[in-house]
């Protein structure tokens, strides 16, 4: 793709906002190029490249709204696109909680481009690849993902807002197979630069863990002593963003800070921040509105503080927009908290670890979901990565267990807190609800096991 | 149908005068049409457009794919080059090269068979519509209502170096329905369906008397919300065909897909426990557990005419009496296992899209019994209506599920309603305790299956009847 910079993007927006058929209007455009390579068995199975565009386009006529998208940046077809989505509006009916498009604001300037990473190459995946199968002790095996994404967004309306951003992202993922034993570890880096990436550092972490991981032991059901690292408790986060850090939830009823908004949710060290201005976060300074997007605190030592906004959510809550309107083929309305920043602290690896009597370490989780929304429950599988602690020690392999708990009984329960790292969830690291955090690695007092895979 | 654009096929033509052994070409346009209310009020009403090519080639036993949604010469010419490079980027890194399953070339257009184009119902009907489903969906303790009706319209054509050309328009009407009550002192209670949806016309939405459906939604969560605990042990379940709809996705469909074997899904969507050695001999389920893959089913959201490798339509047997035998294959998949295809499953969300073995329609086996004759049988259970959470491991054996909706079912009959209940099992344990299939077999739609890396989308069908599992242990959670 190549990059078509503020004024080339912006510039079509702007005329065909010029004559629109409708009382007010508003434009969002993303862009992207994603290139992604796939590899099992330590070889290339699919690699991909895309290129598109996609335009949205809201007209409203009265606070009647139409929705209409687009692959065209064509002034022509944005016009057309604005006249059908007008006739939309005016076949529909009125919206009451229509909030109006955005008002201009200074939107600060972008931050997560990186020029070497947008030039880089299908062979330069293929290389850092062939680092991390190389790397790979002998009895291994590697499967995982390249991923090289580079994306403009742009928004303009009727009221002169125009923001654009570019931004980069590169990752490499690294699961590790035994070829004699069941066992596996997993590995991976994300950044918004493709120096960033370290294939072999990445391939001997997942190495290490799929070492460890052999002559697996079942964990009964119960509480324990548990870390989870990074990955791990990104899952968590993101389960509470669903379901509970978005305006329109918490005025439905349905989020944990429902009617506790200044009440103690957690314990004391968990604090949670919505940053998308952190320059180690890959984020857009604004969002699919035009409004600059706010640093937001959700829970501050343990006390809940507040979500996210859009405007609709907003207004009906008799607030401002905090920028974290979403794109809606894509997520609920009502504010998304998609850049996390838990609070970290200074514990290394060996002293969480070191700190557990008897318990578990989790690496990561597999396909987890919320049996009760309005507690933050998770629920999920771990995989690649499930060691017993014992005295301070990892001794034995685990097979997966399933782990079912409140986010929020879980971050009562911290006693340790490692450094802040960038990491998505399982579900987000694929696509689905793309939720950066950063996160630390954490020890806690309790962690609920339900059951046991087999072995 | 798509405009056929001759160029597609210069474009793979070029492929094989620059060495590929295969490319095939895919244009892709799809237009979604949805209307929702909120509440009594318009929340949106949005129509969609995206449409492109996608290209693949096999060059240096390696694949490469480049997709654009530019439509210039230039940009066309780009994608060729584009997939090569990818395409040596690949042999770069690569100990097993790429072998096709053989097909005969096909060609031919595929067509939904439509009673009402559900993109022509004017806006204002499909308004009112959805004002009367919210109306009925009004109760003392409902807080927030909402329901939508949606069209989707895919033209796709795909040309292939092996003499493939084939046309394809897919249309589907679909609904959605959610509920939440909430009462002080009391746990919030949801009822919706996001799966109603089928291959058809405007006909399916008015089949589905959402106006009927939304006063039952409404009932369901009122009565949840004051409902009791059950109690927590091993008990009967029942499922409705709505709830096994997802169980047979879920635990069957995505373990029988071949590409888990190659470990292509294994750093996201995971692997399997079912293998080939297992074929023939593994006890999946009890003897009345017939699974079957399908993509004829008249309406299915898993139907087509030709999946994205150009093999057409084919039904295979996943499980018989109990005993897996049969996977999901595209022709990469069976050509990597060295046998024929014995259906088509390789699918992709859309043109930027490289296509992946998915599910077709997958479903579990009508039986025999009435099912009020198998509720009979019943002295004490549930009747599991719908699902709410579900969450499976990375090998499809160990899973959770939660439910939206249980009834209590007492000598035979249903007798009001319990709360909170849950259950997590292992596949063939679970499916090991089905003693009874009803025969009121109908279909369900799913618009979203998630895989693949660019995450792609899958419309999937599935079809299943009124079941029973003996001695289940159930989860109660408040």
């Amino acid at each position: 793709m190549t990059l078509l910079g503020e004024d080339r993007l912006l510039a079509p927006l702007r005329q065909a906002l010029r004559e629109v058929p409708a009382d007010e209007a508003d434009i969002h455009v993303h862009r992207r190029r994603a290139a992604i390579t796939r590899y099992s068995h330590s070889s290339i199975h699919q690699n991909a490249v895309s290129d598109e565009t996609h335009a949205t386009v809201r007209a409203i006529v009265g606070k009647a709204v139409g929705i209409v998208t687009t692959n065209s940046l064509e002034p022509s077809e944005l016009r057309r696109a604005l006249a059908d989505a007008a006739s939309l509006a005016r076949a529909s009916r009125p919206d009451d909680e229509w909030p109006g498009v955005a008002e201009p604001q200074p939107i600060p300037a972008p931050s997560a481009f990186h020029e070497e990473t947008a030039a880089a190459t299908a062979q330069d995946q293929a290389r850092s690849i062939g680092a991390v199968c190389v790397a790979v002790p002998k009895g291994m095996r590697a499967a995982g993902t390249s991923q090289i994404e580079v994306t403009e967004d742009a928004v303009a309306n009727t009221r002169g807002v125009a923001a654009y951003a570019p931004a980069t992202m590169a990752y490499l993922r690294a699961l590790v197979l035994s070829d004699t034993y069941v066992g596996s570890g997993y590995a991976e880096d994300l950044s918004m630069r493709v120096d960033g990436l370290h294939p072999e550092a990445i391939a001997a972490r997942a190495a290490e863990k799929c070492a460890l991981d052999r002559d697996r032991t079942q964990l009964a059901p119960g509480d324990c002593e548990a870390v989870f690292e990074e990955l791990a408790v990104a899952e968590v986060l993101r389960i509470m963003s669903l379901t509970g850090l978005g305006g329109q939830s918490v005025r439905e009823d349905r989020s944990f800070m429902s009617g506790r908004i200044g009440e103690r949710v957690t314990g004391e060290s968990f604090t949670l921040l919505d940053d998308a201005l952190d320059a180690r976060t890959i984020a857009v300074p604004f969002d699919v509105e035009g409004t600059p997007t706010r640093k937001v605190t959700l829970v501050e030592r343990g006390l809940a503080r507040g979500p996210v906004y859009d405007r609709t959510s907003a207004k009906a809550m008799g607030t401002r927009s905090t920028g974290h309107a979403a794109d809606p083929s894509r997520y609920a309305a009502g504010g998304y908290a998609g850049h996390l920043a838990m609070a970290g602290g200074p514990a290394t690896r060996e002293q969480l670890i070191g700190s557990v009597r008897r318990g578990i370490l989790i690496t990561r989780f597999h396909y987890t979901n919320t049996p009760d929304p309005r507690a933050a429950t998770m629920t999920g599988t771990t995989r690649d990565g499930t060691f017993l602690i014992e005295d301070g020690k990892i001794t034995r392999a685990l097979a997966n267990v399933r782990y079912t708990m409140s986010a929020l009984d879980l971050f009562s329960g911290i006693e340790l807190l490692g450094p802040q790292r960038l990491a998505r969830d399982w579900w987000s690291s694929n696509g689905m609800g793309s939720i950066l955090c950063l996160v630390p690695p954490i020890k806690v007092r309790r962690a609920t096991i339900t059951g046991s895979s087999p072995l | 149908m798509p405009s056929r654009d001759p160029r597609i096929a210069e474009l793979v033509s070029v492929a094989g005068s620059r060495g590929a052994t295969y490319a095939d070409a895919r244009t892709v346009e799809r237009e979604h049409e949805a209307v929702s209310v909120k509440d009594g009020a318009v929340e949106s009403v949005t129509r969609t457009a995206d449409r492109g090519l996608g290209f693949r080639v096999v060059h240096r036993g390696a694949w490469g794919f480049a997709a654009t949604d530019r439509t210039d010469d230039a940009a066309l010419r780009g994608v060729v080059d584009e997939a090569f490079r990818r395409a040596e980027a690949s042999a770069s890194v690569q100990r097993r090269t790429v072998t096709l399953a053989p097909i005969e070339p096909q060609r031919g257009e595929y067509r939904t068979t439509l009673g009402r184009d559900p993109f022509a119902v004017p806006l204002a009907e499909r308004i009112d519509h959805l004002r009367a489903v919210d109306a009925a969906s009004l109760g003392p303790n409902i807080k927030t209502r909402r329901s939508s009706v949606a069209a989707y319209r895919t033209r796709k054509h795909l040309v292939t170096s092996e003499g493939t050309d084939v046309s394809q328009e897919i249309v589907e009407a679909g609904a959605g329905l959610s509920v939440l009550a909430v009462k002080a002192g009391r746990k919030p209670a949801s009822r919706y369906d996001s799966r109603l949806v089928r291959q058809a016309g405007w006909e399916y939405v008015e089949h589905l008397d959402l106006v009927a459906r939304a006063t039952r939604y409404r009932d369901d969560a009122e009565a949840t919300l004051d409902a009791p605990l059950a109690p927590e042990q091993p008990t009967t379940l029942v499922f409705a065909p709505e709830f096994l709809a997802l169980l047979v996705h879920e635990s069957c469909g995505h373990p029988t897909e071949a590409d888990r074997l190659l470990e292509h899904e294994v750093a996201f969507a995971g692997t399997t426990f079912m293998w080939p050695e297992d074929r023939g001999k593994l006890r999946y389920g009890s003897p009345q557990v017939s699974m079957t893959a399908d993509a004829t089913v008249p309406g299915g959201m898993g139907t087509f005419g030709w999946d994205d490798d150009g093999v057409p339509a084919m039904r295979t047997t996943l499980v018989e009496k109990g005993i897996f035998v049969g996977y999901l294959t595209s022709r990469e998949t069976a050509g990597a296992l060295g046998v024929p295809v014995a259906i088509g499953s390789a699918r992709a969300e859309g043109w930027q899209h490289f296509p992946i073995v998915r599910m077709v329609n997958v479903s579990l086996d009508p039986g025999t019994t009435l099912y009020a004759d198998l509720l009979r049988g019943v002295d004490s259970g549930l009747l599991m209506e719908a699902p709410a959470s579900y969450s499976l491991d990375d090998k499809r054996q160990n899973f959770h599920f939660s439910t939206q909706s249980a009834r209590v079912i007492r000598n035979g009959q249903l007798d009001g309603y319990v709360r909170g209940v849950a259950f997590q099992s292992l596949t063939p344990d679970f499916w090991g305790r089905c003693d009874l299939v009803a025969d009121d077999w109908e279909l369900h739609g799913f618009l979203s299956c998630a895989k693949g890396e660019p995450l792609q989308l899958m419309r999937v069908g599935h079809g299943a009847a009124h079941a029973r599992f003996r001695d289940v242990p159930i989860e109660v959670r408040e």
